[in-house]
């Protein structure tokens, strides 16, 4: 449920999307949980899609963070789906600063770690703060490579941004494109259907 | 690219609200003080409140981000020094002695 996108290695003609269209098919895997019974293992359609751009920014001192978490949950940023039929793609990037930012789900479990087992980001240390972090140029403002990929309830996803040493403070700017995805589900999808489908793993899939 | 012309017989005088999706990044300023009654000391300030962080609560900051001293009876434009200086929030100017004769014009961009 969340992808970094890198920089293409060739380029085709005609172009594809980055975001997901109408009648493109996504699956579900198998991991997502049973509390997510609406999507959990299943096949769907996109019957329609609406792009909706939004900003976020954070004026922050150096060598300090905040926590913001884009579910709908009190404090949150509202970024998830409120009804079962929608999906919602993401893309994140960032305006330049001295910057970064780790992903976590659910709050405290680092999306980014080694297996060794004090390799977990850790902005609290002078070089564990760069194990797994974003930095604004990893996912431009205008080229935004991050993806997310909610649907309603599912854990929050909280971004620690974090200020670097060697400014006094940074205005950190989040920019969001969310693709809002009506989806409808295809109980049998076909040999071909599922070829073109794109799958979406749980996020404990990530971690192993 | 917008730009704004103020009388220095206020201090501070604001240039450039804050945007907040953006930082402001003065790409030209020219203190005409060919007219004034003294040496013109100018400087951008940079005024903002910061969001609440974990390690401290929302405050109010204000922070010089470059000092010009101008000569009485001269005329100083400067741009390429500039590449490096933004602001985080709201633009002012200020001067140390206040003097309606001393013309600041300020021209900026948004990033």
């Amino acid at each position: 449920m969340i992808e970094l996108k890198p920089t293409a290695q060739a380029t085709v003609s005609p172009g594809v999307p980055k975001l997901l269209q109408e009648n493109y098919f996504v699956k579900f895997t198998d991991m997502w949980p049973a509390e997510l019974s609406y999507v959990s293992g299943k096949f769907f359609k996109i019957e329609k899609t609406n792009q909706v751009p939004y900003d976020l920014s954070y004026r922050l001192p150096t060598n300090d963070y905040r926590d913001v978490d884009l579910s709908n949950a009190g404090g949150g940023e509202n970024i998830y789906p409120e009804n079962t039929g929608t999906l919602y793609e993401v893309a994140l990037g960032f305006k330049p600063g001295n910057y970064m930012v780790h992903f976590f789900i659910p709050a405290g479990e680092a999306v980014s770690r080694l297996e060794q087992a004090s390799m977990a980001p850790n902005v609290a240390s002078a070089t564990l703060r760069y194990l797994g972090a974003r930095k604004p140029e990893d996912s431009p403002y205008d080229d935004k490579r991050i993806f997310m990929y909610f649907v309603k309830d599912i854990e929050p996803l909280i971004l620690r941004v974090f200020v670097d040493t060697g400014i006094d403070f940074e205005k950190c700017v989040l920019g969001l494109l969310v693709n809002k995805c009506r989806l409808t589900q295809i109980p049998t999808p076909n040999a071909e259907q599922t070829r073109l489908a794109k799958t979406l793993r749980y996020y404990s899939e990530l971690r192993w | 690219m917008p730009s704004l012309v103020h009388t220095m017989d206020a201090s501070p005088q604001v240039f450039a609200a804050e945007k907040r999706n953006a930082k402001v990044k003065p790409s030209l300023i020219m203190v005409d003080n060919a007219l004034g009654a003294q040496d013109a000391v100018i400087q951008v300030i940079d005024r903002f409140t910061t969001d609440a962080s974990n390690g401290a609560a929302a405050a109010l900051q204000t922070i010089a981000r470059l000092s010009i001293n101008v000569a009485m009876m001269a005329c100083v434009s400067i741009r390429d020094e500039l590449k490096d200086v933004k602001c985080l929030g709201q633009m002012e100017l200020t001067i140390v002695t206040l003097d309606i004769n001393c013309i600041v014009s300020v021209g900026w961009d948004h990033e």
